[in-house]
């Protein structure tokens, strides 16, 4: 028998299709991604121009407040000001996105309407090919960031040290590819997993509540907004210390593996 | 194997899977505590690392809830 808790019908895992667009389906997430961006664009552009050097717009002081905060955070863990000014674009792109991406999934209106009995919108971070979308480009841009600054051999060296023919060196080797990998997996896993969870668990606790829903989701969408920022940022900083590793790590190595060459030949 | 009821496979899977995160969180808890004690003037940089943590931690529960939610 199944007990009450359990019987409602979660949103499925997958995207529901909307409609076709050619070859290409457009799923609700990708609906309400596109509609989530374009908003932020506009959102942006607006404060871009009424910024000046007394701000007079209160939009452009906030956003210029959170660049500057967020700025400080990221330079802080990078220690470099030429790096900061080259990736912190990408990073708080990747932040101020992924937040209101989570974010979306709490308004009203999403996933209630419907069209043909498919909701209409769903949070984009709800579907594991967005995360998956944005773990590919992160990662991506890790390799490159490392394999320009390092060059090709230094990335290999990275990896399989300068010996790589010892059974051990290539034994740890292969686990730090493994390692890279797992990266890019977990990076998408968690967010989708977290703002999936969270939403599968508002909607639990909904239907546990009955007429009282309203009153029993309350704390757990506290609890909701606290986990939408906490990825974003989690996100955005675990971006920013694996391009900080990717060539950091690299050096460190290369120090030892100096030390080690000198104190053989000393 | 014998039939079993679908609700208690899920209660485990919560009970048992929110062990861990509740451990890790307790420990990061315990440590911030500890480090903003030991050092208050970088409370913000703790924090702040301190957060990270707790995403790490929060993602394998989540890992449980998807589990939960998503298997009949």
């Amino acid at each position: 028998m199944l007990m009450p808790f359990f019987a409602f019908e979660v949103e499925p895992l997958g995207a529901q299709p909307l409609f076709k667009l050619g070859p290409l389906t457009i799923t609700n997430t990708i609906l309400t991604g596109l509609v989530i961006g374009a908003a932020l664009v506009t959102t942006l552009i607006m404060a871009a121009r009424a910024s000046q050097i007394w701000p007079k717009s209160r939009l452009a002081y906030y956003v210029e407040s959170l660049v500057e905060l967020m700025r400080g955070m990221v330079s802080e863990l990078f220690g470099d000001e030429a790096m900061t000014a080259r990736y912190f674009p990408l990073l708080i792109t990747l932040f101020v996105f992924i937040l209101a991406c989570n974010l979306t999934g709490i308004l009203p209106g999403i996933e209630t309407l419907t069209y043909h009995h498919t909701s209409l919108f769903r949070a984009w971070t709800t579907d594991l090919n967005s995360t998956a979308a944005l773990a590919v480009l992160t990662m991506g841009v890790v390799e490159v960031h490392a394999i320009k600054t390092i060059g090709f051999r230094g990335y290999f060296q990275h990896f399989f040290t300068h010996q790589p023919w010892k059974p051990l060196n290539l034994f740890v080797g292969l686990l730090d590819v493994f390692g890279e990998l797992m990266r890019l997996v977990t990076l998408m896993l968690r967010l989708f997993g977290v703002i999936y969870g969270g939403e599968a668990l508002l909607f639990a606790i909904g239907a546990v509540g009955g007429n009282l829903g309203w009153l029993t989701m309350l704390p757990i969408m506290f609890l909701e907004i606290f986990f939408c920022f906490v990825q974003a940022y989690l996100f955005m900083m675990l971006s920013a210390s694996y391009l900080v590793m990717s060539t950091s790590m690299h050096d460190q190595e290369h120090s030892v593996a100096e030390t080690r060459v000198a104190a053989g030949t000393a | 194997m014998q039939h079993v009821d679908p609700s208690l496979i899920k209660g485990l899977t919560i009970g048992l899977g929110a062990i861990g995160p509740a451990i890790g969180m307790g420990l990061i808890g315990a440590a911030v505590v500890g480090a903003v004690g030991r050092n208050p003037e970088i409370q913000g940089k703790i924090l702040s690392t301190a957060f990270i943590m707790i995403g790490l931690v929060d993602a394998v529960l989540a890992f449980v809830l998807l589990i939960l939610f998503t298997t009949k």
